[in-house]
């Protein structure tokens, strides 16, 4: 490969920092930049709960040392947004202004947390939990034996839940349509694992509909949530946990095709000859399903990230479209699946 | 100080205005207008929201006038290009904001064009009168078959033109989709009715609940046009487009209208706003990715539907319906899933609906008319329980009460020449109907050209013709401080309030400081900045303030075929350099060049596409010989 083939990576989450790895690997030569919006270098939101079990500073939490990045060549531009990206001239445009140029594109930029439409206007009453910023703002709005009250249910906040109950603190779920997502479960299923949670110690608060989230009375919980029909729940933070959007709007007008993710084939390439996806972002084609799926789990992404470096870098590789994504109580009695990753 | 009234100076073509011209202390705004085509195609490039609105809204200069306090005036210069500006403010689709220069690349998002045209509405003073520039009556008697808004528009512009107009509509209201097709939660219809007062008050005789065409209590077009100088067909798009369903031929009996619990989408819109009593089921799928979808989904779920999906073919990112429409969707509740195709109703052994059959998609090129194409994939197929199938897949119209053969183009359509008449003399056609299903804007901007094309040919020559207004402008209208305000929010009603009935308004309309600070983001694109080269001295000083790259050193400027504008050419070699020109494409007129040139070079001008009324000699505005001059 020519070391003046420019390869920009979009993203520094676990798909991106795979990638980055695997194409050094297979090209010492290329130059590689990845671009994400954080402050901080790669900490996997895996290890966020660890925020609240003694961890005392961001670099405890690194995925890779500040040293690596510098050994393997790869620019890491921090702090930097993406405002869109133009396919014809090859170039990502940044919010400040900058252009930067490449020769292939992956875009890698993960998922936020989903909030329904109907809560978002609350949103600024909400604490989010993606980053590590995040986690520390939550760790600083929680009092001692603290109440976190959960909105939905998915599988990051049911980890959370986890720490935050083992620590000391009181959570109450208020189920939502996303329990336990991304995996799908039967009824009969779903009420043998509610019933784990409780035995958790979790507070699992079905039928309940959210109605609005509001500040707390005087001498009361600073957050109020509000049912419909009446009546409510006070706690210090209202955490939704609600399942992830992919963040691809800086991708619309990129000449590239989108229904919910990115669409790419098995080879993780999208409609454009330049642009790869990997990750909570893409919308793989399994011949399979006959459909365009999305795929979680860590495991999962760092696969595709790794699978779409092979292909950017000359390889014709295609993912596995199977997954195996049943949930289970293991012989701890904790509610586990093969491919999501809760220690 | 002078106590001579305050004046403008209307300059002749090519005369130019010179500061000694004086006015004692009077301010004084000197006033050019120009036919020149390079000045016109500036207009057309540089102000692309105006261009992209088929109506030809002046969008820069309402928008300034809310700036000013200026609601009432901001209101007329809507009115100037479309009637019904509080209707339009509230369910445009909006294709200026796609184009709005603040949504390019890197500029952040499109100004609330649409909401601001509401502000304009809603904040004009309660004794505002609306005003209207009338022409000496011709005594030309015009009939108009339908009243929704590309009739309503004609029907306007043709009575202020002089003419006599006469208007039948079937059904028992006017408003033609505005009134039966959309729910009242975004359009309500005490607004609704005001605006068509207003349209249609200039002498316009309305016959409702009157049919043209072949049935016994019709009236016939050959009749209409026996009887009046000319007719005009607007009568839109009313008929759902049938679902092409496996096994289901054209001709046979649909199944869409034969299976119980399953409806198209105009029709239960229709029936709903006729005042009948419609029922939906627990489960509601809506196929169809228009605003009749949308609209149908969000009257199911306040009908009482618990779960509401809609099916689009292709995805989210192409459905032509404004985003904040398919956001508030949402938040109600309803579900948008995309890449998929019905192809099969899933009925019980009563008949009655149990689900329905899709198949997957995959998005293909680009069709025809720009949108997307859907591929089935083959084998694909899987099934998907309701109760309730709504069908909103697209309309078309009616040509069964026309009792002379017409010519119509490959979509069935009637097809008109390029004076807006169909194959029949004397009978023209205009709006949806002509040009298939499209949108409210659309419908009421052929409307108004139409009527133009109608008005020249009634009176043998064209007496409006457009130009453009250059004023000039003593320094920047913004700071580039407004650059960095966010796109303001539409306040919105509660959302379980509102879904409990159907006439909960949805937007409830900006609040004044909300509107300022949304009216100020607008870069007011009609703002031409140029430099006077013969006194600049190439400091560069403007090249290094300037925010983006648009101030450039060129060796010259192309000229279209059109004599219009074309591309710059750059200079790369500083011998080569012709001029210093300003890209008023990539300007976002933040006024830092003018401030900061030495030699105050640069002079700022406001163009604005401009009606003109045209007079030939010999004859008067309406048609009729001079009078002598006594």
């Amino acid at each position: 490969m020519s070391a003046e083939n420019h390869i920009v990576i979009i993203g520094s989450g676990g798909a991106g920092s795979e990638a980055a790895l695997t194409i050094r690997q297979r090209d010492p030569d290329c130059h590689i930049t990845q671009i994400t919006g954080s402050k901080l270098p790669f900490i996997s939101r895996y290890e966020l709960p660890q925020v609240f079990n003694g961890v005392s500073g961001w670099r405890e939490l690194l995925a890779e040392p500040p040293e690596y990045y510098d050994k393997n060549q790869i620019t890491v531009r921090r702090n930097s947004w993406v405002d869109h990206v133009d396919a014809k001239n090859k170039k990502v445009l940044l919010k400040h202004k900058e252009e930067v140029s490449y020769d292939k594109l992956l875009v890698a930029s993960g998922g936020g947390g989903y909030l329904p439409e109907g809560l978002r206007e609350f949103q600024p009453l909400m604490n989010g939990f993606g980053t590590y910023e995040q986690a520390v703002k939550v760790r600083q709005a929680l009092p001692k034996k603290g109440h976190v009250i959960m909105l939905g249910g998915d599988m990051t906040g049911l980890d959370l839940a986890r720490t935050l109950v083992a620590v000391g603190h009181r959570v109450s779920l208020v189920v939502g349509e996303q329990l336990f997502w991304p995996h799908e479960v039967t009824d009969d299923q779903r009420a043998k694992f509610v019933s784990v949670l409780e035995d958790m110690g979790i507070k699992v608060m079905i039928d309940k509909k959210v109605t609005a989230v509001k500040l707390g009375g005087r001498g009361k919980p600073a957050r109020r949530v509000v049912f419909d029909g009446g009546g409510g729940i006070d706690g210090d933070v209202v955490m939704p946990f609600c399942g992830l959007m992919p963040s691809l709007n800086f991708m619309i007008g990129a000449d590239v095709d989108i229904e919910r993710g990115l669409l790419v084939n098995p080879e993780l390439k999208t409609t454009n000859d330049s642009i790869w996806a990997a990750g909570d972002v893409c919308q793989i084609w399994s011949p399979e399903e006959n459909s365009y799926l999305f795929y979680y789990g860590w495991h999962y992404i760092k696969e595709m990230g790794k699978i779409a470096a092979i292909n950017m870098t000359g390889g014709k590789k295609k993912i596995s479209t199977y997954q195996d994504d049943h949930l289970y109580i293991n012989k701890q009695g904790e509610i586990d699946s093969p491919y999501w990753m809760y220690r | 100080m002078s106590d001579k009234p305050i004046s403008k100076v209307y300059l002749e073509e090519g005369e130019t205005f010179s500061s000694s011209q004086s006015f004692g202390e009077r301010i004084v705004t000197p006033v050019r207008f120009s036919t020149d085509p390079r000045d016109i195609g500036w207009v057309r490039e540089n102000v692309p929201c105006q261009t992209a609105c088929p109506a030809g809204t002046n969008i820069p200069a309402y928008i300034r006038m809310i700036t000013e306090k200026r609601f009432g005036r901001s209101y007329e210069l809507n009115r100037i290009a479309n009637v019904l500006p509080g209707v339009l403010g509230r369910i445009c689709s909006r294709p200026c904001e796609d184009a709005c220069r603040h949504g390019w690349p890197g500029n952040g998002e499109p100004v609330g064009i649409c909401h601001l045209k509401r502000v304009a509405t809603d904040f004009k003073s309660d004794g505002h009168r609306i005003n209207e520039s009338l022409f000496t009556p011709t005594h030309k008697r015009i009939v108009i078959v339908g009243s929704g808004p590309a009739g309503i528009a004609a029907a306007h512009d043709l009575s202020t033109l002089g003419h006599d107009i006469l208007i039948f509509e079937r059904e028992r209201k006017t408003g033609g989709m505005l009134s039966y097709g959309i729910p009242e939660f975004r359009l309500p219809r005490d607004e609704l009715d005001i605006e068509l007062r207003n349209a249609l008050r200039l002498g316009v005789e309305i016959q409702t609940g009157v049919g043209v065409g072949n049935g016994e209590m019709d009236v016939s077009l050959a009749w209409l046009r026996l009887h009046h100088d000319a007719v005009l067909l607007a009568t839109g798009c009313m008929a759902a487009i049938p679902l092409p369903l496996d096994g289901f031929k054209k001709g046979e009996d649909d199944p869409v209208l034969n299976t119980p619990n399953v409806e198209y989408g105009l029709d239960f819109l229709m029936d709903l706003h006729r005042g009948e009593k419609k029922a939906v089921g627990k489960r509601v799928f809506v196929v169809g990715a228009g605003f009749t979808a949308l609209d149908c989904a969000r009257v199911a779920r306040r009908l009482g539907a618990e779960e509401v999906t809609i099916h689009l073919r292709t995805t989210e990112e192409y459905i032509p319906v404004a985003k904040e429409e398919i956001f508030e969707a949402k938040r109600e509740g309803i579900e948008i899933l995309g890449l998929r195709t019905p192809t099969r109703l899933i009925t019980g052994p009563d008949g009655s609906l149990k689900g329905v059959t899709f198949i997957q998609n995959r998005l293909g090129g680009w069709r025809k008319n720009g949108r997307r194409q859907a591929i089935p994939i083959e084998g694909s197929q899987f099934d998907e329980a309701c109760d309730t199938l709504l069908v909103a897949i697209g309309q078309k119209s009616i040509n069964d009460y026309i009792d002379v053969e017409l010519r119509l183009d490959e979509w069935g359509n009637v097809k008109i020449d390029e004076n807006g008449m169909t194959s029949a003399d004397g009978l023209f056609a205009a709006g949806d109907f002509v040009r298939g299903a499209s949108t409210v804007v659309e419908a009421v901007g052929h409307g108004r050209k139409i009527a133009l094309k109608m008005d020249a040919w009634l009176m043998g020559y064209e007496r409006r013709k457009e130009v453009v207004k250059i004023e000039n402008i003593d320094g920047p209208l913004r700071e580039r401080a407004y650059d960095f305000i966010p796109r303001q929010e539409m306040p919105t009603s509660n959302l379980q309030d509102r879904c409990k009935g159907l006439a909960t308004e949805v937007e409830e309309g900006m609040d004044l400081e909300g509107a300022f600070e949304e009216a100020k983001r607008c870069y007011l694109c009609y703002h031409r900045y140029q430099i006077d080269v013969d006194n600049c001295i190439y400091c560069r000083a403007c090249i290094e303030v300037a925010p983006r790259d648009c101030i450039k050193l060129v060796e010259g400027v192309d000229i279209n075929k059109d004599g219009t504008y074309g591309a710059l050419q750059e200079a790369s070699d500083w011998n080569k350099v012709g001029a210093i020109w300003i890209d008023n494409n990539e300007c976002i007129r933040c006024g830092a060049c003018f401030m900061v040139c030495p030699t105050k070079c640069i002079s700022i001008t406001k163009n604005e596409i401009y009606p003109q009324d045209v007079s030939v000699k010999g004859k008067g505005m309406n048609g009729t010989k001079r009078k002598p001059k006594r």
